[in-house]
């Protein structure tokens, strides 16, 4: 019994199209991890802004809504990522596309390319973790900037914003990746 | 009987999806550029033009990484080698 056998013998004997849910499961999980990444972008832009309150309390205002603004930009990865997985629980294109041979392969092995497909998408939007701490940063001193100079909230808020839709560019090429995993066929 | 042919392409789309995790180094980086930025900016209003032409030009060199592993995980889902050089040995 040689190692393939061993490793994936079992794939054989199970139904493929649970071959195929399993895996998305897995890859929903996965892909749910990117949501450490606004957890502490957030985080730390709620404290600069707490921060910048307290040191002039009079620039509350403009300061608290820069760090919302911010904050609402870092939310962005953690929805795509929980969007992915609501898609691969209660939407899943796979099983639809399990009819048609992939890459020229029979039937287990069809299921097995769409079972790594689901896996792969999950694990891509683990990249969300990224713009998600980099654009709280960015929100966080944005919002210590306001706080300081309340008349300059709308040229920090440019650069921030510019700033930040630089930082999101990543996270958006893994989206790509995991939509086109999830719904094109990729292997010729 | 797994099909080799399936089991490439399939660790293929597992693989793809790895390379996009380097997108996590990019966002944080380019964040905290970012966040300078903004810093700059409050504090030196005038400047405005130059602080947010270092921050893209660095921001550009960040995003190089990232761009690499897209072109990784690309190559690997429509201009697979593997497939290539698994059916030569064939």
């Amino acid at each position: 019994m040689d190692i393939l056998d061993f490793l994936f013998g079992w794939l054989e004997k199970t139904d493929p199209k649970a071959i195929v849910l399993g895996f998305s499961a897995i890859g929903a999980g996965f892909a749910m991890m990117a949501g450490i990444g606004p957890g502490i972008g957030q985080g730390f832009a709620a404290g600069k802004a707490a921060e910048a309150v307290g040191n002039n309390p009079k620039g509350g205002k403009q300061a608290t809504l820069v760090m919302l603004l911010g904050a609402a930009v870092a939310e962005t990865s953690g929805i795509f990522s929980l969007v992915v997985a609501i898609i691969m629980l209660f939407a899943n294109p796979l099983v639809g596309r399990m009819g048609t041979s992939i890459g020229g392969t029979n039937a287990v092995g069809t299921a097995l390319i769409l079972a790594a497909c689901a896996l792969g998408a999950g694990l891509a939007m683990i990249a969300g973790i990224g713009p998600g701490i980099g654009q709280g940063y960015a929100a966080g001193k944005g919002s210590e900037a306001v706080g300081k100079r309340p008349k300059l909230q709308s040229t920090v808020l440019r650069t921030m914003l510019l700033g930040q839709a630089v930082a999101q560019t990543t996270g958006i090429y893994a989206l790509i990746i995991a939509l086109l995993l999830l719904f094109v066929n990729v292997f010729a | 009987m797994i099909d080799g042919r399936a089991l490439i392409l399939a660790c293929s789309a597992i693989g793809a999806g790895l390379a996009m995790i380097a997108g996590i180094g990019p966002g944080i980086g380019q964040g905290f550029a970012a966040g300078k930025g903004a810093e700059a900016v409050g504090r030196q209003p005038g400047a405005q033009a130059d602080v947010i032409r270092t921050m893209l030009l660095g921001a550009a060199v960040a995003e190089t990484t990232g761009i690499y592993g897209l072109i990784v995980a690309i190559i690997l889902l429509f201009a697979n080698p593997l497939i290539s050089t698994y059916e030569k040995g064939l």
